[in-house]
This record gives structure tokens, sequence and C-alpha cells, in this order.
């Protein structure tokens, strides 16, 4: 039986791909075995730790629920496509090196992924709003109130256009 | 600050062992039991063989020859089930295909017929006179241990372990007590979830057989994998790859030695992978049901203890008996000065999930209870629980009992240190309660020895070889503080190398908190042998001055002579370069005077304060301040000491508020998904967080230090149940901290009853 496939084009962390996949293909698999973008980590499969966290056309999602066909004309954003053309850390990846947001360091791409889009959004987010949207993804290393502080820093920073 | 590996992490580039594969590698899937307890009568592979992609499948047959059995000091769990199943979720065969999703698809065409036997779901179930005994029983087996303690294999049916410790004569301390309470507290269960799950793959063949994986003690899964296959340890080379958390659930051999016979059977690579839902079928943390008699005098003071520490340890002995020995022995009599005590532990089996390691290994049920009752007794006697735990903590160089470690914090301090911050002295807001506990265990491990190899190459970088893996505790910045101090060398040219049991020195594991204070020992004594040889190496080689050869910082001198390492390397083997190795070991040793066989490494208590508020009507409970405090003996990376303090801390709070694994009546997972389990998020911080990292300095680590890994988490369900306790007057015996469970012990109250 041969397996359905679709030709998707879309934007991976700036740089336009296209590439033919079985219409059942996750896109976390996608991104991960074809794309090597190793950052955007599997966790529960199940949508609810956020570790496969991926922006969307700047809206955070997780790549373990999402089809890969689902990004055909997307503008798919990784934790690959956050640092600077340079290498440079983005303010985000910066603020949580500061605050030693990180142990193990499975949710640290998905953390800073929904910070990003969060800040986007909303440049100076009230402490709920920061708990809130934060929650959509889990540190099991119990790192939460450090990945708190480093996305205040982070907006402190950003506002000052550091 | 090194901080190569979190560059990586924060880059989504760091490798773990989730991300590893070899080329022409196959994928295992696993068929578990559905059932609790059962035969199994007969295994079709007809249907999953059918498959054109599946290339090998295993059933407990497969395990002829081998030496099948896993567990600690018990073994007693089969690579796959061996005839009976002992538990819901219980591996009986495995499938290993092309791909994962075909394995996935051909095990769920396995059929097997079973012959149902009567579940054992509780403790409860499996004292009772009538029950099922999960194992054909052996005689018991009576173990003399060090002074006053004693234990017993299977000494009565379905108790998998006994121990016993004595000191003092608790009947004498009984008898003159002024009051005598006793109590019992029930503790449930937490599943460890790291968000990398366990993951192996294995290569047979070759000249050694050959695993990568994220379990996080090498040396001791490679003793396991010869004792099983009958192979010389040197012929197995095991990659303990950077894990993604661990919390327990990576410690002492699991799937490893499966992986590595499928890949005999499939005659290729094979990588075992488990799901979130698999891992919660793996292992747990030990539900405990918890008994304490303790006599106090008629003004306060404490004078003995008896308590008995009831382990549930599901189906398999897994670590069971450590964790019951290691509870009960140096965490069931908490921080306290008594005239004597009497603990006893026990390890239940029944037909569910097995329970092991998880952060604090006996210690968060032990202390759950012996906190609350600690509190409990204070308030009763009309004593402030602040000052009535002061007047009774051990004391600095106070020994517990003869021939432990005598205390090497100072616990009064700690316990004034979040009794300040929460503002002790002025009563609390209207409406909301306080709490306090003192958490205690032993850390360092037992009867250990740990090895590390520094090697210093002619550009003045440094290697470290160590054994402890990496979970995220943060040992590579620990590493690099240490030897860039005894090298004078920076802290961003010294690099952890990757674990290869071929390559890395032995250490027996990570476990106990060891890495900060044991194996920093022996990574100071291997950085220190490098430091000599460098200076003899100088004053070999610069003859033309005299006297003393300093290094500083990173600079050798010798009277008006300086040189960089690099130079000083070109002067004495040649531009080609070389490196100077050193070795360093740190030992824990046997002591025939110590109770357990030898003495803990070091204490790791920790301070909890909490303020909370419970809705009257909904049962609600919102902590709403908690303060946490750990004695870091001295702190090697200030950051990390906050982040193993705070990671802690939420796991004790999840603990008391929100996780917790359920039971069907059969024992089978009712929770038992990533949906169905509730883990705390960002939402269920408290809104004022604090920790406090104390450095008393009495640590047998660089400068006093101590390990922190499971500190934090012993204190804090206990202080969140002490202020729970004080905000609605309810005796609160049960985790977790449920609004159920507020109301039913209200409405208690209200009936007259005392909670």
């Amino acid at each position: 039986m041969l397996e359905p496939t679709e030709r998707i084009t879309f934007d991976l962390d700036g740089r336009p791909v296209t590439t033919t996949v079985p219409t059942r293909r996750l896109l976390i698999d996608l991104l991960r075995d074809e794309f090597g973008c190793s950052g955007v980590r599997a966790g529960c499969d199940a949508g609810l730790c956020g570790a496969c966290t991926v922006l969307v056309d700047g809206v955070p999602g997780t790549a373990c629920l999402m089809l890969a066909v689902e990004a055909d004309g997307r503008r798919i954003t990784t934790i690959h496509g956050l640092a600077g053309p340079d290498g440079a850390l983005h303010p985000i990846q910066h603020a949580f090196l500061e605050e030693r947001a990180l142990q193990c360091g499975s949710c640290t791409p998905g953390m800073v992924l929904l910070a990003a889009a969060l800040l986007a959004e909303c440049p100076d987010p009230d402490e709920a709003t920061i708990r809130s949207w934060m929650s959509a993804a889990l540190c099991r290393c119990g790192g939460g109130e450090a990945i708190l502080r480093a996305v205040r820093r982070a907006a402190e920073r950003m506002r000052a256009g550091q | 600050m090194s901080a190569a590996n979190d560059l990586e992490r924060l880059r989504g580039s760091f490798a773990y062992a989730i991300d590893f594969a070899l080329p022409g590698m196959l994928h295992a899937a696993l068929v578990r039991s559905p059932h609790p307890h059962a035969e199994i009568v007969a295994i079709d592979l007809s249907q999953a063989l059918s498959d054109s992609s599946v290339v090998a499948v295993a059933t407990g047959a497969d395990l002829a020859g081998l030496d099948p059995l896993q567990g600690v000091v018990v073994r007693d769990q089969p690579l796959l089930a061996l005839g009976k199943v002992r538990y819901a979720g219980e591996p009986v065969v495995a499938v290993v295909a092309r791909d994962a999703a075909s394995a996935a698809r051909a095990a769920a065409r396995v059929a097997v017929r079973w012959r149902l036997l009567p579940p054992v779901p509780t403790m409860a179930a499996a004292l009772a006179a009538d029950a099922p005994a999960l194992f054909d029983r052996e005689a018991p087996e009576h173990f003399p241990k060090g002074p006053g303690a004693e234990a017993w294999r299977e000494p009565a049916r379905n108790i998998l372990w006994r121990f016993r410790f004595r000191s003092g004569n608790p009947d004498h301390a009984f008898a003159r007590a002024g009051h005598v309470f006793t109590d019992t507290y029930r503790f449930s269960r937490m599943s460890h979830l790291p968000i990398e799950p366990l993951c192996a793959v294995a290569r047979w063949g070759g000249a050694a057989a050959e695993v990568w994986c994220n379990n996080q003690d090498p040396f001791l899964l490679r003793a396991d994998l010869a004792r099983i296959f009958a192979l010389p340890e040197a012929a197995i080379r095991v990659h303990a790859l950077p894990a993604g958390g661990g919390f327990g659930a990576k410690s002492y051999p699991k799937h490893e030695a499966l992986c590595l016979l499928l890949s005999r059977l499939a005659r290729a690579p094979v990588r075992l992978a488990l799901s979130w839902d698999e891992m919660m079928l793996t292992l747990s943390q030990h539900a405990a049901e918890v008994t304490l008699t303790t006599a106090v005098s008629a003004d306060g003071v404490l004078l003995a203890r008896r308590g008995l520490l009831r382990l549930d340890g599901g189906a398999y002995a897994d670590a069971s008996v450590v964790v019951c020995e290691k509870g009960t022995y140096r965490s069931l009599p908490g921080p306290y000065r008594w005239h004597a005590v009497e603990s006893l532990g026990e390890v239940v089996r029944t037909t569910t999930v097995p329970a092991g390691s998880f952060r604090g290994f006996g210690g968060p049920q032990a202390c759950f209870a012996g906190e609350r009752q600690i509190d409990a007794i204070a308030r009763r006697l009309g004593f402030d629980p602040v000052a009535f735990r002061k007047r009774n903590l051990l004391r600095p160089g106070e020994a517990p009992w003869a021939g432990e470690t005598p205390m090497d914090s100072d616990l009064e301090d700690g316990l004034d240190a979040v009794a300040e911050r929460i503002g002790w002295k002025a009563p609390p807001p209207a409406g909301k309660g306080r709490g306090v506990a003192v958490g205690m265990k032993d850390g360092g491990g037992f009867s250990r020895r740990s090895l590390a190899v520094v090697k210093l190459a002619r550009d003045g970088s440094a290697l470290v070889l160590s054994g402890i893996a990496d979970l995220g505790q943060g040992h590579e910045r620990v590493a690099a503080t240490i030897v860039a101090e005894v090298l004078g060398i920076d802290q961003s040219c010294v690099r952890l190398a990757p674990i290869d049991t071929d390559r890395t020195p032995h250490d027996q594991g990570t476990h106990a908190s060891v890495g900060a204070a044991m194996v920093g020992l022996a990574i100071r004594r291997a950085a220190e042998t490098v430091r000599e040889r460098l200076l003899a190496l100088a004053a070999d080689v610069v003859d033309e001055a005299s006297g003393p050869v300093m290094l500083e910082a990173g600079t050798i001198r010798r009277g008006n002579v300086t040189l960089s390492i690099p130079a000083l390397f070109d002067r004495a083997f040649s531009p080609q370069g070389s490196e100077l190795i050193g070795e360093g070991e740190a030992r824990n040793p046997f002591d025939a005077s110590a109770p357990l066989g030898s003495r803990c490494g070091f204490w790791m208590p920790s301070f909890a304060a909490a303020e909370v508020s419970v809705d009257p009507e909904t049962g609600r409970l919102a902590v709403e301040r908690l303060v946490v405090a750990t004695d870091a003996g001295h702190a090697l990376d200030h950051a990390g000491c906050r982040a193993q303090t705070e990671g802690g801390a939420v796991q004790g709070l999840a603990q008391a508020l929100v996780e917790a694994l359920a039971f069907d009546e059969d024992g089978r997972l009712a929770n038992g998904t990533p949906l169905g389990y509730r883990m705390p998020s960002m939402l269920d911080l408290p809104p004022v967080f604090e920790t406090i990292t104390l450095e008393h300095g009495m640590g047998p680590g660089p400068h006093g230090a101590k390990g922190l890994g499971e500190h934090a988490v012993l204190a804090v369900a206990a202080a969140i149940a002490n202020a729970a306790a004080d905000a609605c007057g309810v005796e609160i015996d049960a985790l977790p901290l449920s609004p159920e469970a507020i109301l039913f012990g209200r409405a208690r109250v209200d009936e007259g009853g005392t909670g």
C-alpha cells in the first residue's frame, strides 16, 4: 500500500524549504529527523509538556500535535532560528543563562520560544500574564521560579532596547 | 563560569541520549500486561511476525541461558515476564522492527492468553491473612548489620524486607515520659516523569557489547550486564549520555539489558525508547504508611521515638531494600536528640508499579510523618513549634547515636533563617496559617569509592573524567570550579568528558547527592596530583633559578623566572605536546562501629516555612509564601545551589498539593497518562517563593562543601501540611492535601472529633 504524501513548502527559521511528506507524519518528526532540528525536544507526545514548542507564524504550538502538512505555507520558528545570524544569543536566551533558568535543559527551547512569543505580543506583561502564559510548558526540574525571573529580566532588557 | 553545555542547551543543539542513533538501528516496542496479576497461558506471535518489517520478537522464553533477574540487594525482576505478571504494565513481549511505528503496530498484534490471579492492590490487601503470595516464598533470611541494626529478607508473606535499628533503651525512656503520642500518616506516591524518558541503544557483538543510554549508573549497569550475559566486565562498554532529568527514574539498571538481548536476537543495533506513559509503568516513588510513637518529658524534651516506616514497594524489589534501610535508619528519627530510638522499616509487595529511587530516597516519606508529628505534639502541648524544635535539635558536632557522623550543620541557624523570613514572631494574617519543618537525610553514599582523573593539556586546558552522570544537576560547573581553582586556570578551559566505561574511571553511581562533595573531592585530589606533577616538572626543567616552584594564576614561577604552562610543556616535552595526568580518589570507608556498616558522608538538612490560606467553601489550599533553606556547606556554584534548592522545593510542593498516582481497585494505574496525571506548572508556584543557601562549612567536600541534590524536597510537604493544619485546625495526616481531604477533615472537626 502506497502511503499518501503531499508536497509542502514553508519557511523554516528564515529559509524556505520544500519537501514531500507522508500526510500522517507529525511535524515534530519532520523537523527532528529531516531537518535536524534536535532543539525541538520530544517529551510527552500529548501536547502537554511543551518541550516540542515551535512558533507557527509567531504563535506557539506543540509540534507533537501538528501534522507536518499543516506547516505548508507557514512560517515555522524553532529554537535554532532564534539566535542571531552571527550566533549571538537572543536577549531571552541571554536572560535564561544569567538567571540559570535551566537545569537539564529539556524544557529550555520550548520555554525560550514561549517567552519570545509572549514578549513579541506584549512587551510589558504583568506577573499574572507571565505566569499564565509560561504555564503552557512544564519544567520537571522545578525551575519555574528561575524561568519567571528570566522572562522578567528579558522583558526589561528588550524594552530598554538592549 | 564554564557554561559550554548550558549554551548548547539554550541553542537547542545539546545532544541527549534520546537524540542518539546508529546507522542501521532497529526499533523495539514492548507488549505490556493489562492485568495486575496473571499467569501467561500462551503467547501468539503469528500476527506480529507476519509483518514484513518485524525482525525479531522476544518473550520470557528467550531469557533461557541468561541470569535474567534485576534488582538491588534482592534480584527478582525478570527482563520480560517469566510465566507470570505481577502488575498491570509489566513487559511481556518485545518486538523489534525496522522503524518505531512498525514495532508498535506489530506489538499491538501480539495476543496473550491469561489465567487471572487475584490482585493485591494495596499494602492492607498484601498483609491480609488470606492474601495471595506474589512470590513463592523462600525461607526468611536474617542479616545482622552493625551495632543496633539488623534486617530480614521475606520475613512474612508479601513482605520483601524488614529492617530494624535500635539505639538506647526505648522501654526505659518511655517509662519516664510525661506524654506519649502515637500518630499514623499516609504518603502518596509520585511519578518522576523527567521530560526525557528512559532510552537505550544497544549493539551486541564485535569486540564488546555496547550500550548508549541515559542511565545514571554506568558502572553498576556494566557489572549487571556482565552478570546477566556471563561476559567479562571489560567486554562491555557503557556510554552514559547526557540525560534530560532523572529524579531517580534513571538510577540502577532498567531496560538496558533487555535492549542488549534484543540486539543479540536481531543481529543489529536496537533502540528501546520509552514513552511518558511507559515511564509511569516502569518505576514510581514509594507510597508509605508511617506510624510514630513519641515520648516527651513533661517539660517538652523529646525522649524516645518508635517508628514504623511501611513502604509500598510494588511488584518488584528494584531499590526498595536500600530506600527502606536509609529512610528508616537515617530519616525516621529526624534531626532531633533522642535518648532512645527504635525504627522499623518494611517493604510490602503489591501488584502495582515497582517503586524505587526517588529524590530523597525514603527521606520524604519519613520527614513528612516525622515533622507532622513534631508539629502536632508542639501544638498539643502548647509549645511554639519553632521553639520546641530548637530545644530538641541536634547541635553541631553532636552525633545522633554512637557510630554515626556528628551533625555537620547548624540546624538552629537554618530553622531561624526560614522562620525569620516568614515572619514567625508576628501572628499570621487573619485566615492564614503558618508551618515550619526540618528535613533530614544522609548524603555521600554508603562505603563509597569515587575515582576521578584530570588531564592537563599543553595549552593549559583541562579535561575531567568522572563517572557522575549529567542529569542537568550542573556537575560540569562544579568540576570546572574545583579544577580551575587548583590549577589556577580559567573555568572556561575545563571540560567534563563524556562518560564511557572504557575510559572514565570507576564511580559507584550518581546517588546520594555525591557529586559536589564526594566526587568533587576525588576531582580536587586529581587536580592536586596534576599540580604536584606540574611543579615537579618545573623544578626539573627550570634549572636557571633555584628555590621553591610556585604555580600562580596558571603561571609557573621559580625565583625570577616565570613560564607559562605551554612554555613549560615545550621545554619538557618538545612542541609536539603531551599531557599531565592526575588521579584522585575519595572514600567513605567501611566502619564496623557504624550501624549500617559505614558512617554517612554528611548530613543533608533542609528547612521550610510556609504560609497558606484555605478556602472554607471549597477546601482549596493556596500556598501564598514558601521559604526553603538548604545547607550547601560551601557553595561551589551559587546559582546552581539555588537551582537545586528551588527544584527540590517545587517537587515537595507538588507532593503536597497536586501530584499523586492513582490506582483503581485492582491496582491498575488510573491516571497513567500525561493528561491524566496532574503536574505543577508556573501557576502552582507560590506568589512569594524564596530560597536560602546556607554555608555552614562543615561538609567533607572542597571548602566544606556538601551535596545539594536531595535536601530541599524533604521539608516542604510537611511545612505546607503544618501550615494547613494551623490554618484550619485539622490534623492533616495524609498527602496530597486535596480540597476533599481538607473539607472532610474540617467536617470531622466540626462533628467534635480531633480532626
